[in-house]
Parts: C-alpha cells; structure tokens; sequence
C-alpha cells in the first residue's frame, strides 16, 4: 500500500515537473486576440455615433523612459475623447526582440520607437508597415526634411520621426579659456597647450574611437563608412586621411571610452566633451555650467565643415498592426508628427523637435542645446539605415582602435578591416 | 509482469527525458534544420532549404584567423588550468594549515568572486583596475612618477589582464574543490609519513596529490570546458561594442561570433555552431579518453 502511494505521490511530482516546465511554452490565443480586434475596428467603423471600444497601443522602445513618458502623456491626453491608450514599454536590445516578435501579433507591439539606423533591417525583414499605407504624407508636411528623408528606406516612408539627436560640442564654462575657435587646427592647438595627460587633465575628450564620434572628421573630408549601395569606404583615401587627422586628435583625448570620457567632463578633469544631449543629466547633477557649439560651426583644413551622424528617433508599425488597428494608430501617428510633442520633448528633455513648427515656441527657440542641434542639422548626414550599416560598426571601430589605440599603419589597418566588412557584408547573404 | 518491469522505469524517466529533450536536445536538432537553410535576414519568412552550402561556406571560414583563435584558446586553456590548479592547491593547503585562526572567514572572503555575476566583475576590473584613467594599476604607477599604460591596446598584455580576471573569478571554486578533497584525506598517513622522514614535498607529492586526484577529475574537467568556451572575459575586457581596445585578441568562440553571429544570417551560424558543437564534442571524448586513463 505504501509502496503504491509513494509510485503515485513520484509520479504526480513527475507530471507537475514537466507541466511547469512547460507551462511558459504557451503562447496567447492569437486568433481570438486578432479577430477581438478586427470586430472591434469593425464596430468602431459602423457605430462612430456610439461610445468607441477601447483600443490599446503598444510601442516597444530601448530610449530614455523619461523621454518615451513625456510622449506618452501627450498622446493619452489627446486621444483620451478616442478611447485609445499607448503604453511604451521598454525593451533593452530591441532589434534583437523585434526581430524575434516582429511577427508575432500576440505578444509583439504594434509600433516601435527606435534610432532610424535600425530601419534597413526591419523593412527587409518585412515586418513593417509603410507609413503612407496608414497617414497621408500631409502629416508629415512640417517634418525637417532631413528627418522625414532618415526614415525612408528604398523610397518607402516607414518611419514617422518624432526628435533627433547629434553630436555637440559641450564645453565647461568654468575651465574653457577664452572664445571656442572656429577651426579645427585652431582647436587641436588649444588642445596640445592646454592637455596635461600624466595629471590626468585634458582640454577636450571624444569617443575618438568610435565610428559615430569619428563620423563627423570622415565625412567633412569626404570620406565615407559605407555608402547607399553598401559599398564600404574604409580604404577610400579620404576616409583614410580623416582617421590620419582624427589620430593626433585622439592622442589627447585620454582613452576614448564613453564612460572615461564623460566621467572626465563630469568630474571637471575635461574643459570639453564632444557628446550629445545624452550627456545632459549627469552634467546637470554634476553642477557644471554648460556651453554648447554646433559641430558645424567648426572648419576642417579643406574649408569643409565637420559633419555628424545625426540619429532620428522615430515610429514605425508593425504590419499586423496597420491591419488590425490602423485608424487608432492613424490617430496616434497625427499626434505624433504634431508640434505638441516636439515641444513637450524639448522643455522635458532637451530633445530637438523634428517638427520644425515646434521651434515657434518662444522655450524652445531659447534653448541653447537644441538650437545647437538644429543647426547642425544643416551639415548633419543621417546615419545609413541600410542593413549592412549593422555590420560596418564593427570593422570600423576595430580599424579606428588599431590605429589610435595599437599604433597601427593606417593604409594597412583599413585593407584588412576594409576587406573585414566586405567579407561581413557578404555573410548576410 | 516483466513487461511492467520493463516498462517501470522508463516512465519515471520520461519526465526528465521529456525535459533534456525540450531544453537541450530540440536546441540542437533545430539548429541543426537552420543551418541547412537560407534563413537571413533577406529571407526572414521565405526561407528554404539549400542543403549543405552553409558548411561549405562555415568551413572556408577555417582560414589563417580560426587557427589563430584555435592556438589562442588552446594556450589560454592551458595556462589558466595550470595555473588555477597550482595556485588554489596551495591556497587549499594554506587554509587547512593546522591552528591556522578564522580560517571560516578567510574560506568565506575567497568566495566572493565566485559568487559575484561575472558581468560585474568584468567591468569592475574594465574601470577599476585596468583602466587608463581610473584604474587602479595606473593609479599606482603614475604616483610612482610612470607614464600611464593602456593594458588592454595590445594582445600581450590584454592576454595577461583577461588571464589574471580569470583567475580571480574561477579560483574559488577550485580552491572550494580542493579544500573539500583535502578534508577527506586520512590524516594517520601523514603522521606515518613523518615518522618516515617525509618532508613537505614528500608529502605532497606521495599522499595529498595522489589522493586529491579521484576526486578533482570531475572540478578539472568542468573547469576545462569553462575555460575553453570562454566568451564574456574576452569579450567585454576587450571586444565591447562601442568600447573596443585596440587588442585583437580572440578565443574561438568570440572569433566566431564576430565572424558568423553579427551577420544576421542564421543558417551560416548554425552552421557554424554546428561544426564548433563538433569540434566541443570530439574534444571532450579526447580529454574523457586521457583523464580516464590517467585515474
């Protein structure tokens, strides 16, 4: 009798192992969920004159969640009459959950927020819906254009752009001597006089080898990381004498890693930092006072001003979404691309509206960080959104650490990291 | 009735080959599907299959710099095991010296490394130690009047940094390993010994390695697989993306996952995580073939 209970209390034990187990191998109820849905929008269609059900919207983002509360406040204030609510919910790493759940309607999100470079890949990837299936390019009339065109990929419009960001040159009130130069020879010689490395002091510090901080240098001299037709352009001779420029740079910017240098400009041990509003709260809670000069305002030797990455942080939506919910999404997109949110952002956040409406507002237009940013914009490249970028960071940096970091030749380096990203370009195929 | 006999204990295994076979068995066989189709990025949901193209392709990638990241590892496993034997020995044996006080507390303090999340660990000694501004190493040199040095900028010296974070992160549990085996040594041999005349190397040599060995076997052979498919130290000492050093140093795994997993193209590395998974398994029948032999 014993032995019997004690066969029976094993495998019950055994059954409720594996069911556990197992138990987080399930997945919603799809079709339910998705046909709740349609009914819904159909309902919402027929019936305008009666109370709307309500629709939830979900936005995945990997950005600051100060900045992603601010956007949602907005759009739940002004749908609140719509019935439709958005919740962003973060997700770190979000290219590789997007694409884990792009396709997956149950437990994806119906929008995405995210940098513009990331866009390429999704579009191949066909989960994303073109925004002009869902708003009319009207929407986005106030857009920068420079914004709208960072969230097209193949002359589709995929992405709606919300702010975006570039890099700055901040400098501390406090320990800069005199006026910023206006050239780049001018700055490199304030540097040698002014950079103490034994003792730990520099006059500015940079992520010197880092493809984005780099980017500015490479495409003033016309050089390029990887062009529209994926071509990379790491042994162009221009690319090469911008990483020759940017070495004797980097020998004064201590060793280029992004927590050493802004612990450096935090620590008021840098007199610059060339950064991006990224950097914003930690300098705040570090007391310093704070000056900001556009990049652009800044002239290489060959009489070409330096010209940054610029990053769009924008929407996009799933293609499951677009079809189930495309009237509420319509309805967000509008809030979205209004100034309303721009100017909620800039105030909150420092961010640079990319609605150029935005800038009317007389805070904004006195904000000395985001009219930095705007007018760089005039030189600013958005990144590539090409797929292959994906795969050019790696080459580049590596390049970029050889040659600043190991002492490496800089026409060997870029050969071997060149034919690197011409061998990575071809594995994604 | 010898049916049911037979049959007995089958079903109490099921639950737990039911298990092994979702978590580590349906793994592997569908890598193992992927790798013999096109799935990448351009062919997200359109995949097919294309037979063993992707092996030829992952095999090419056999060239001048695999070899190097295979002599690498192989040297990197070597030595860490060496020296992680050696040192935790005689840690072990310094712990259990006779009337040593608040050994507890010391056994206690050695653990710390080990039960920290290596991630954490790994950028503590990135920042803390190594680091050109703030570190520890730079902050004694310059203070000794020496220009600072960036540890991490070349493979040599990287090679060393990653080695002695290693061995701060894996010698407890060797040291845990071994102090247990001591433990279980009959102390009437040693008495013996010495009234043979045997010093301490006598000792050592003729009773604790000897007795040690049955038992550490399973902790060296563990340790070996670790050490060997070593990606995080490496990597994030060395490789982080955004923060790269300037040394190209590279252990198999981390040469293959800059060569085959950024690429987005999932049948070539499953492919290639097929063929390392090979090469894994052919390694360990080798080190089971010469341990078994050995005890």
């Amino acid at each position: 009798m014993k032995k019997r209970v004690k066969q029976s209390i094993s495998l019950l034990l055994c059954v409720l192992l594996v069911l556990g187990a197992l138990t987080g191998c399930g997945s919603k109820d799809t079709k339910d969920t998705s046909k709740e849905t349609k009914e819904t929008t159909k309902e919402e269609a027929k019936e305008s004159s009666t109370p709307k059900e309500p629709v939830s919207i979900k936005v995945w983002h990997d950005g600051n969640e100060a900045i992603m509360k601010t956007i949602e406040t907005r759009v739940n204030d002004t749908l609140k009459d719509e019935n439709i609510t958005v919740t962003f919910e973060k997700k770190a790493g979000i290219t590789d959950q997007m694409k884990l759940y792009g396709n997956d309607e149950a437990n994806g999100p119906d929008m995405y927020m995210a940098a513009h470079d990331s866009l390429g890949t999704f579009a191949e990837m066909g989960i994303l819906a073109p925004i002009t299936d869902i708003i009319d390019t009207s929407v986005m009339a106030d857009q920068l254009p420079m914004t709208v065109d960072a969230g097209k990929y193949k002359d589709t419009q995929y992405m709606l752009p919300i702010y975006f960001e570039t890099l700055l040159f901040m400098y501390n009130k406090d320990l800069w001597q005199g006026e910023v130069p206006t050239t780049t020879d001018a700055l490199y010689d304030y540097m040698v006089a002014n950079t103490n490395a034994d003792a730990g002091t520099y006059a500015v510090v940079n992520q010197h080898s880092t493809a984005y901080n780099v980017a500015p240098v490479i495409n003033g001299f016309g050089g390029y990381i990887i062009d529209k037709d994926a071509k990379p352009g790491l042994n162009e001779q221009a690319t090469k004498d911008a990483i020759t420029y940017n070495q004797k740079f980097a020998k004064l910017e201590a060793d280029g890693d992004y927590n050493t240098v802004t612990t450096l400009f935090n620590e008021g041990k840098a007199a610059a930092i060339i950064g991006g509003p990224w950097l914003i709260d930690g300098i705040n809670k570090a007391g310093i006072k704070l000056g900001v000069k556009s990049l652009s305002s800044f002239t290489l030797p060959n009489g070409n001003a330096l010209a940054p990455y610029s990053g769009v942080q924008g929407v996009g939506v799933m293609k499951y979404a677009a079809a189930s919910k495309k009237d509420a999404i319509a309805k967000v997109l509008t809030v979205l691309a209004g100034p309303e949110v721009g100017i909620d952002l800039a105030k909150t956040a420092n961010c640079a509206p990319a609605n150029q409406k935005s800038y009317d507002d007389t805070t904004v237009a006195a904000n000395e960080m985001i009219v930095a940013i705007k007018d760089t914009a005039s030189t600013a490249l958005p990144m590539p959104n090409i797929p292959q970028m994906s795969v050019m960071w790696g080459p580049t940096e590596s390049l970029l650490a050889a040659v600043n970091k190991s002492g490496e030749d800089v026409n060997k380096a870029a050969d071997k990291y060149q034919k690197e990203a011409l061998k990575a370009i071809s594995d994604m195929q | 009735m010898r049916l049911k006999r037979k049959l007995v204990p089958w079903i109490y295994s099921l639950p737990a080959m039911v298990l092994i076979g979702a978590i580590i068995v349906f793994p592997i066989l569908y890598t193992g599907f992927i790798s013999v189709t096109n799935m990448n990025l351009f062919h997200w949901s359109n995949y097919r299959i294309i037979g063993l193209e992707n092996y030829e392709r992952a095999l090419l990638k056999v060239d001048s710099g695999f070899l190097k990241a295979i002599g690498t590892t192989i040297m990197w496993t070597i030595l860490n095991m060496i020296l992680q034997i050696a040192i935790a020995y005689f840690i072990a044996l310094g712990l259990n010296v006779k009337g040593l006080r608040l050994s507890r507390l010391y056994k206690t303090l050695l653990m710390f490394p080990w039960a920290m999340p290596a991630y954490v660990s790994i950028l503590l000694w990135r920042v803390g130690i190594y680091n050109t501004e703030f570190g520890l190493l730079n902050k004694i040199l310059t203070t000794l009047g020496i220009h600072k040095v960036n540890y991490l900028s070349e493979n040599v010296p990287a090679f060393i940094s990653c080695m002695v974070l290693n061995l701060w992160m894996a010698l407890p549990f060797m040291i845990m390993m071994i102090d247990g085996a001591l433990q279980s040594v009959d102390r009437s041999y040693y008495e013996s010994a010495k009234l043979d005349g045997a010093g301490f190397l006598a000792q050592n040599i003729y009773i604790t390695i000897p007795a040690l060995k049955p038992i550490l076997a399973p902790a060296v052979i563990m340790t070996t697989f670790t050490t060997f498919k070593q990606f995080d130290i490496v990597y994030l000492l060395t490789m982080q993306k955004g923060s790269l050093t300037g040394s190209t140093l590279q252990t198999i795994i981390t040469y293959a996952q800059q060569n085959a997993f950024v690429s987005n193209n999932y049948g070539l590395s499953s492919a290639v995580s097929i063929v390392i998974f090979v090469f894994i398994i052919v390694f360990s029948l080798f080190t089971n073939r010469g341990i078994k032999e050995e005890v």
